[in-house]
């Protein structure tokens, strides 16, 4: 697990702390925790949510670890202003991640779905929250093996991330189809670019 | 003290000196970090103006941050070499993009103003950290160094770059709108058998058009600048139109055409109009 600060945020969400889980057996029943907890009732729904107050990654349509940073800050950043467009700053870096406008469109396509094997885990929480219990929080949640983060360039399926970006047709990737190591960078650019600039898309 | 403010504060040196050949009084800018450990971004600050309505103020700042976003976005899918986007505050009118590591072609070029702009800019500092990461070894004088390193790549060399990208964004339909050779800057590539790219830079000015009037004013623009601040341009200008016309393809008979046949009388009007956009943005 990697642990973030962001300087300039309020302390109440100024940390943010990824993990990256392969080999990962339980999405079917974590996705099923997540919607059952956002609707439970009482003392146990409260526990429920806290549980699972992470955003769910699926790793495979991420091209960076700057992809997941620049959707990250800017829900920070949407928070910070009152700005959220869904209902939680975890949620909105999934909303951030889509290409298009529509949260459930984002939310199936960008979170865990049944069979993820590899996810991304982040929590945003303030200066008190200790890395150690983040982690072990991670590890209750989801079975699977905690890796580096830097394995993240062997789970990125870039087809599907040209698919939903729509870059097959684009000059720039075009031209550099022939160089794999080009293109991937070129892609991983234009993907950042156009999450950091979500907010101003028509 | 909100986010973007406090992002600001704690950013480096404001009115960069590698920037600072298109000094620009509506927008600050500051190099940045979002996290400590995060490569550097540059951050433009279109500041609140007291002068203007607050509302009409908010409205026209993320307006041209909005469109200055949507160009380099624009760009990057066409394949033209345009800084990355990191950040986008709208509502502050602050742009976050890719840091650049290089050196603005106005000042690989020879000068014929060099001596009285290094009076008020810290050139000499900076342009012998950019020729650092260039891997070259620093001449006793920095004109010397800057010909030195022009020399290396060719300024022909140089000039094609700067005509096939421009081409390529024009075959994008974006207009640039304030072509200078301190808005192109060139750096080294990632890839060791590459070699170095042409970034182009400041697209606060820019707009989208498929006349070809508005590709030859941004043309007559950039030639203007040749002229002003560079001796002896006009073959440099002719090799970037080569390498333009090479990469237009068709477009370009009737382009050349309007270039040829325009530069006074159409053209005077056109640049009537940019003056005033100028002007009215301020």
């Amino acid at each position: 697990m990697e642990s973030l600060h962001y300087p300039q945020f309020d302390p109440e969400h100024s940390h943010v702390h990824v993990a990256l889980f392969r080999g990962v057996t339980n999405a079917a029943a974590l996705k099923s925790r997540i919607i059952a907890a956002s609707t439970a009732e009482g003392e146990f729904g409260e526990k429920e949510r806290e549980a699972v107050n992470f955003a769910f990654i699926d790793a495979r349509l991420i091209t960076s670890k700057l992809h997941l940073e620049t959707a990250t800050f800017q829900a920070i950043l949407a928070e910070s202003q009152g700005g959220l467009r869904t209902r939680t700053v975890h949620s909105e870096i999934l909303y951030n991640l889509n290409p298009t406008h529509n949260i459930t469109e984002a939310i199936r396509r960008y979170g865990v779905s049944e069979n993820n094997t590899d996810v991304l885990v982040v929590r945003i929480g303030s200066q008190d929250l200790v890395p150690s219990v983040v982690e072990e929080r991670m590890k209750e949640v989801v079975s699977g093996n905690l890796v580096p983060l830097s394995e993240l360039q062997d789970v990125t399926d870039w087809s599907s991330v040209k698919k939903y970006y729509k870059l097959n047709n684009d000059p720039a990737v075009k031209e550099a189809s022939k160089d794999l190591k080009k293109e991937r960078v070129i892609v991983d650019n234009i993907v950042v670019s156009s999450v950091a600039m979500k907010s101003v898309m028509q | 003290m909100a986010a973007t403010t406090r992002l600001l504060t704690s950013s480096v040196s404001e009115y960069l000196p590698t920037y600072s050949g298109s000094f620009d009084p509506r927008q600050k800018v500051y190099k940045g970090f979002l996290t400590p450990d995060s490569a550097p971004i540059l951050l433009k600050h279109r500041f609140k103006k007291g002068y203007r309505h607050a509302t009409l103020d908010t409205t026209l700042t993320k307006a041209r941050v909005a469109g200055e976003a949507r160009a380099l976005l624009k760009c990057l899918r066409a394949g033209v070499n345009v800084p990355g986007v990191r950040m986008v505050d709208a509502s502050e009118g602050l742009l976050g993009i890719e840091w650049i590591d290089g050196q603005s072609v106005k000042k690989l070029l020879p000068s014929g103003a060099q001596e009285e702009e290094e009076g008020d800019t810290p050139q000499v500092a900076d342009v012998e950290l950019s020729l650092e990461s260039f891997n070259i070894s620093i001449g006793e004088e920095v004109l010397v160094a800057n010909v030195k390193i022009v020399i290396e790549y060719g300024v022909d060399d140089l000039m094609q770059l700067i005509g096939t990208e421009l081409a390529k964004m024009h075959l994008a339909d974006i207009i640039h709108g304030d072509l200078t050779t301190s808005n192109m800057m060139l750096r080294r590539t990632s890839a060791e058998d590459a070699g170095p790219e042409l970034v182009l830079i400041d697209f606060g000015l820019s707009y989208h058009s498929t006349l070809i009037e508005d590709k030859a004013v941004d043309l007559y623009v950039l030639e203007r600048a040749f002229a002003s601040t560079h001796p002896d341009s006009e073959p440099m200008f002719t090799s970037v139109l080569a390498a333009y016309a090479k990469r237009m393809g068709k477009e370009w008979p009737v382009l050349r055409r309007r270039l040829d046949d325009g530069e006074m009388s159409i053209f005077s009007g056109r640049i009537m109009v940019l003056m005033a956009m100028v002007i009215s943005s301020s």
